[in-house]
């Protein structure tokens, strides 16, 4: 039927799926170029010990952001990051279980609970037609009250095996803190070959539509959540390793800095645009900052100023970059 | 005529209300296999209800559906499509920001290695599909959002077709199309494959080409199913427009000479708005007809200050108006007011009074060094309320816990006491019992007897007919007729609604 003089419209390159669609490149060069600042700073900024450091330090926020991610992208906000994150950090502190089953099963108890939560929030928000920000607030102080009941001041000990094996470096070059993200992105990149991942984008993007294209939007927005849950399991658990220690608002500075690593990743925060990898180098761009403010000799007074400016431009850069890209087809 | 027994469709005695509002009262229709048929009826007659109840989107309240025989209640979207019922839908219910060839086997997508999606594999099936269907030129990993409408448009209608339905619905399938021969002869062909297809559509011209019968829906009744060889276009409009419609009380005014104009407006262009130019006089009800999405609500947001315009003028008692926000159209010397349609989104704030809602255009005459008096607003909004027989003790009720109807009359009142002289007025009596629209007829009359200039669009044609001296009508984003005295006539106007000029002008002469 179609006649050969129809001319073929262009197939974008592969890497314009919807998994580089809103490319974490960007974000990844934004990286570099830190590390790179941060190296003519400090000249011990190569070494694997700072590196591990580094990434240590990272390590809880980018599974967070991850989390936040998975929410955002079908359109929300998740607030219960806080409490799920405290309360999975008290429960390291008050129950430390020793040696590796013992960090198996802790591990195991914080995705648990995370899930339980974010299955909490899901419900809310997919089910019962409350707002996200609403629902999940309602839920994060709800978690904080519990994340108080179980400690009601800081303290306690995180298991030792946690403590030290986890923030340690392997083959005394490679970070153990960075596998559980770096499993985290090969699982998001399985799952954007699920429909559940396909699901995620279109219920962000268009939820008439997804409704009217027999997409389960109902579902999909409450295992959003669920997983976003998990995730911030996955960080408490990561944040109690590098801290050793409890703290029943040990999860307060993951509020804005989740998003804020979201945002810097590329990913819209209107949803069904970006993803979960360029937050977990958002996250890990986040901390990076810092240190080379730092180490460039900026007063701690200034830090936080000029921490908002770098966010900002990063992310007005980061959309400049993408629209141009994009915007060369009518 | 097919028989009952071996139609694809049987609807009986389907109904369905939201609320107070009645969408659908006992429709009955039976397409059988291999045969188009039309769904005809005005704005808001009830065909997207119906639409969404074959397509398993919402449920009816009553009545029985039989697809080929068997009983058919769809829950949802799939199952629909798993019973053999796909709709191509008005509104496109692609994913913007998924591929082609991801939409097009949504919400499932064709699983390669251990279950996981296959780009390789969607992308061939997908462009089998696209070149069986006469779009292979269309990208298979292209985004949605990337395409133009058109090429949209033909998406979903090829994504409705794949699934091999034995009932196919077409609504308005070519709203975006410039080429209609594409989609006829996939329609054909289905037809001859047996399949059943309801096609809605307001061009009749499409509809004889390719439907053998029409079923009119009128006010959420399906009037009648009509060989459409043995109807006039006529017949047809007649049937859409109804008879027996009650006339308002309020009888049009008649005037010797032209009044002087006020509202100019001149080639106007923006978003779907394409070269309009109207007059408004003083003490003038001008009315608007237009069937959804011509461009109405468009031009009246660009008249109110709402968008800017293209091109064009808009000039208010001679002056050339450039409105950046409504605000300014407010306070241009003389005023245009604007009500919109949406009163509970764009119109009321649900949690203040009703005199505070009343009187927030004039907060600054009604106050001192910055401070409002409630008492002077609370006086100062008796007088308007009183022109909209708007009951006094409302006036201290939260807003959001009154009537639609006395919600209306409320904005109104606002309209009426910002001093605007030019009103624009869209839909004002949508969704308002019978005594609500009588009270909002007499004030707009008063208003027009009083000096001013009101702008009417209605989605109801006898609203209009009863209201306005005038009355213009928007087709594809332009003025396609000014119509006044004896011509505004139901079935003369709903042929000029639906782009079929030429026939309104044979039912007319």
């Amino acid at each position: 039927m179609a006649t050969l003089i129809q001319n073929t419209v262009e197939a974008p390159p592969p890497w314009r799926g919807v998994m580089g669609r809103h490319p974490a490149c960007f974000t990844l060069m934004l990286y570099i170029v830190m590390y790179g600042m941060y190296a003519m700073f400090d000249s011990k900024a190569l070494s694997s010990y700072t590196f591990t450091n580094l990434i240590n330090n990272a390590s809880p926020l980018a599974l967070a952001a991850a989390g936040q991610t998975l929410v955002v992208l079908a359109r929300g906000f998740d607030l219960s990051i806080v409490g799920t994150l405290s309360i999975a950090n008290v429960i390291m502190a008050v129950l430390p279980l020793d040696g590796p089953w013992g960090a198996l099963a802790s591990f195991a108890i914080c995705v648990g609970v995370g899930a339980l939560v974010g299955s909490a929030s899901g419900y809310l928000v997919a089910y019962r037609g409350v707002q996200s920000v609403a629902a999940t607030l309602g839920v994060m102080i709800i978690c904080q009250g519990i994340a108080l009941l179980i400690l009601p001041a800081p303290g306690g000990m995180v298991a030792e095996w946690v403590s030290d094996e986890m923030t340690s470096t392997l083959f005394s070059l490679v970070p153990a803190s960075i596998i559980l993200p770096v499993i985290v992105a090969g699982l998001w990149m399985l799952l954007g070959k699920t429909d559940l991942g396909t699901a995620l984008y279109a219920v962000g993007a268009d939820q008439a539509a997804a409704e009217l294209s027999g997409i389960p939007v109902k579902r999909t927005r409450l295992l959003a959540y669920v997983m976003a849950g998990a995730l911030y399991g996955v960080a408490g658990f990561m944040l109690s390793a590098q801290t050793a220690t409890g703290d029943p608002n040990a999860g307060m500075p993951f509020l804005l800095l989740s998003f804020a690593a979201v945002a810097l990743g590329g990913t819209s925060l209107a949803g069904g645009q970006g993803g979960l990898i360029g937050s977990l180098i958002g996250a890990a761009t986040l901390m990076l900052m810092q240190k080379v403010l730092f180490s460039g000799g900026v007063s701690s007074f200034y830090i936080g100023l000029f921490q908002g400016v770098l966010l900002i431009v990063a992310i007005v850069i980061g959309r400049l970059i993408n629209r141009s890209r994009t915007g060369d087809r009518p | 005529m097919p028989d009952a027994t071996a139609a694809t469709l049987q609807m009986q005695g389907i109904s369905k209300s939201y609320g107070a509002t009645v969408a659908l009262e006992n429709v009955t229709l039976t397409i059988g296999p291999g045969e188009v048929q039309a769904l005809l009826g005005e704005n808001g007659a009830g065909k997207s209800t119906l639409v969404k109840i074959l397509s398993g989107v919402v449920r009816p309240d009553s009545g029985t559906l039989r697809l080929n025989g068997e009983v058919y209640a769809p829950g949802s979207i799939l199952q629909a499509r798993r019973s053999g019922v796909t709709t191509a839908f008005q509104e496109l219910s692609l994913v913007q920001n998924l591929s082609v060839a991801q939409n097009l086997f949504l919400p499932s997508a064709l699983k390669g290695i251990a279950g996981l999606s296959s780009t390789k594999a969607m992308h061939a099936a997908a462009r089998d599909i696209l070149e069986r269907y006469g779009i292979g030129h269309l990208g298979v990993a292209t985004q949605v959002s990337e395409l133009a409408l058109a090429e949209r448009q033909r998406l979903e209608i090829v994504r409705a077709m794949q699934f091999k339905p034995s009932l196919l619905v077409l609504d308005e399938p070519t709203a975006a199309l410039a080429d209609v021969q594409w989609l006829f002869r996939l329609v054909r062909e289905l037809q001859v494959q047996g399949t059943a297809i309801l096609y809605i559509s307001h061009r009749l011209a499409e509809i004889r080409e390719l439907a053998q019968r029409a079923t009119i829906l009128r006010s959420g009744r399906s009037v009648s199913t009509v060989d459409l060889g043995a109807a006039s276009d006529g017949d047809i409009f007649e049937m859409m427009a109804g008879h027996g419609v009650v006339r308002s009380t309020v009888v049009p005014l008649k005037r010797a000479s032209r009044p002087r104009p006020v509202l100019v407006v001149n080639d106007l262009e923006g978003c779907n708005v394409k070269g309009v130019s109207l007059t408004v006089g003083e003490g003038e009800i001008v009315g608007m007809a237009g069937l959804e999405g011509q461009g109405q609500r468009e031009l009246f947001r660009l008249l109110a200050g709402d968008g800017q315009p293209k091109a064009g003028q808009i000039l208010l008692n001679g002056k050339l108006l450039r409105l950046t926000c409504p605000r300014d159209a407010l306070r241009a010397p003389g005023g245009i007011a604007f009500v919109p349609e949406e009163r509970k989104v764009e119109g009321i704030f649900a949690s203040l009074s009703s005199a505070n809602n009343i009187t927030l255009p004039v907060l600054d005459r009604l106050s001192t060094v910055g401070l409002v008096s409630p008492h002077r607003e609370a006086r100062a909004a008796k007088a308007p309320a009183k022109e909209v027989d708007l009951s006094d003790r409302y006036l201290n009720f939260r807003i959001g816990n009154l009537s639609g109807g006395n919600q209306q009359k409320a904005i109104i009142a606002r309209a009426l006491l910002s001093g605007a002289k030019t009103l624009l007025l869209f839909d004002p009596t949508r969704g308002v019992d019978v005594a609500t629209k009588e009270a909002i007829y007499h004030a707009i009359r008063r208003h027009a007897a009083n000096g001013g200039s009101v702008l009417v669009y209605s989605s109801e044609l006898p609203e209009l007919i009863a209201l306005s001296e005038r009355c213009l009508v928007m087709y594809g984003s332009r003025i396609v007729a000014d119509v006044a005295g004896s011509d505004m006539r139901e079935s003369y106007l709903v042929g000029l609604l639906t782009g079929n000029a030429q026939v309104a002008d044979a039912v007319s002469h």
